[in-house]
């Protein structure tokens, strides 16, 4: 196991990792940037620990395998992402994916083809024939248009006459006495009219 | 994540499983068990999504990280028969898709070797700050330490490094 040789004669020695990733606190850079233009040894330290730094981040960013992901292609986010409709999880999701994975950059390069190409289609005028026809279909609607309003003129003048001068209309609760009365004359005349059968005590016949 | 929403654990997967592989690998050095702690990873963040309150994701991620890799250590630790790895140069031999053998230039071994001589402690806070590129305060909140002690384990785990590598500066 590796030992660390810990400088006691600097304090500012620690701070100078954190100065390298930029994680200094308010007031400290003032300090580190002092120190290193007066400690030859902390100005070395900054070089090693530089260099260390710079080595591990070149590691390579290893490719996670495809069976620990559900879903490992964005499919057809590659197109919302061209045209700039996914959100930041799923956006973040097919960057990441497309920095690693030779087949969607192939089928975004693709896609990305197809909708340049359709997009780079002209807008066609229509034929002269077409526009002689439409004008006069437009000619045609617009008479049919005039006709149908000066029938609904009418229809609504005679229906305001008919409101006026029309026979009146009693409103109101639904009257049941006359239909009542109507049905008891009916049952008077024909017993059998009721659907359900008298009472009859037992061992009597009806 | 960037937004407040939620993300589901299929959103997890994609957006941060090439991360948290890295970070396990770095690790453990070893391509099997980094698989290992994905998938336990993304089973314990399948579970805790439920309760997951929007805040701070990367946080909560990588601390539950974090805690399914100390839980790995430890039961290895409990079955020495299957020890950590002390260096990749075998791990490679037995991996051989793209990556890693781009990986296994020599100064990727040199540093994964040293990375795995290094105490804990100070691995996990280099790896998730060279590697997985988190701030000092993402990587306190991800240990549960303050942002001092990450920064300290930072300096000395780098200090390490340089005096376990051999190539000269």
């Amino acid at each position: 196991m590796a030992r660390v040789k810990q400088s006691r004669s600097c304090e500012t020695a620690e701070l100078v990792s954190a100065y390298l990733d930029g994680q200094l606190l308010p007031g400290e850079l003032d300090t580190v940037v002092t120190h290193l233009g007066e400690c030859a040894d902390c100005i070395a330290e900054f070089h090693q620990l530089k260099e260390v730094r710079a080595a591990l981040r070149t590691l390579p960013f290893l490719e996670i395998p495809e069976h620990l992901l559900p879903d490992t292609h964005p499919g057809e986010l590659l197109s919302a992402y061209l045209d700039g409709q996914l959100d930041t999880s799923e956006h973040d999701f097919v960057i990441s994916h497309l920095d690693f994975c030779t087949d969607c950059r192939l089928e975004l390069h693709e896609l990305d083809s197809a909708r340049t190409a359709i997009r780079s289609l002209p807008g066609l005028e229509p034929p002269e024939f077409l526009t002689v026809h439409r004008e006069r279909i437009e000619r045609e609607r617009w008479s049919r248009r005039r006709v149908v309003a000066a029938g609904v003129g009418i229809a609504a003048a005679a229906a305001f006459v008919f409101a006026i001068f029309g026979p009146t209309t009693e409103t109101g609760d639904l009257d049941l006495i006359p239909l009542f009365d109507q049905h008891q004359a009916r049952v008077s005349v024909d017993s059998g009219f009721n659907v359900i059968p008298a009472f009859a005590p037992a061992g009597e016949s009806p | 994540m960037a937004d407040d929403r939620t993300p589901t654990w299929e959103d997890v997967a994609r957006v941060y499983g090439r991360k948290i592989y890295n970070f396990a690998y770095r690790l453990t050095g070893n391509p099997d068990d980094a698989a290992d702690l994905v998938q336990e990873v993304l089973l314990r963040v399948r579970k805790g999504l439920s309760s997951y309150t929007p805040g701070s994701f990367d946080g909560w991620l990588w601390r539950i990280t974090r805690n399914a890799f100390l839980d790995g250590v430890r039961k290895q630790k409990r079955r020495p028969t299957s020890p950590l790895p002390e260096d990749d140069r075998n791990v490679l031999a037995t991996s051989p898709s793209p990556d890693e053998v781009l990986a296994s230039v020599r100064l990727s071994e040199d540093i994964q070797s040293a990375l795995l001589k290094l105490p804990l402690d100070f691995r996990e806070c280099v790896v998730l700050c060279d590697v997985v590129g988190l701030t000092y305060e993402e990587i306190a909140e991800a240990i549960e330490s303050p942002v001092g002690t990450v920064r300290s384990r930072i300096h000395r785990g780098r200090k390490m490094l340089r005096e376990l590598l051999t190539w000269p500066v």
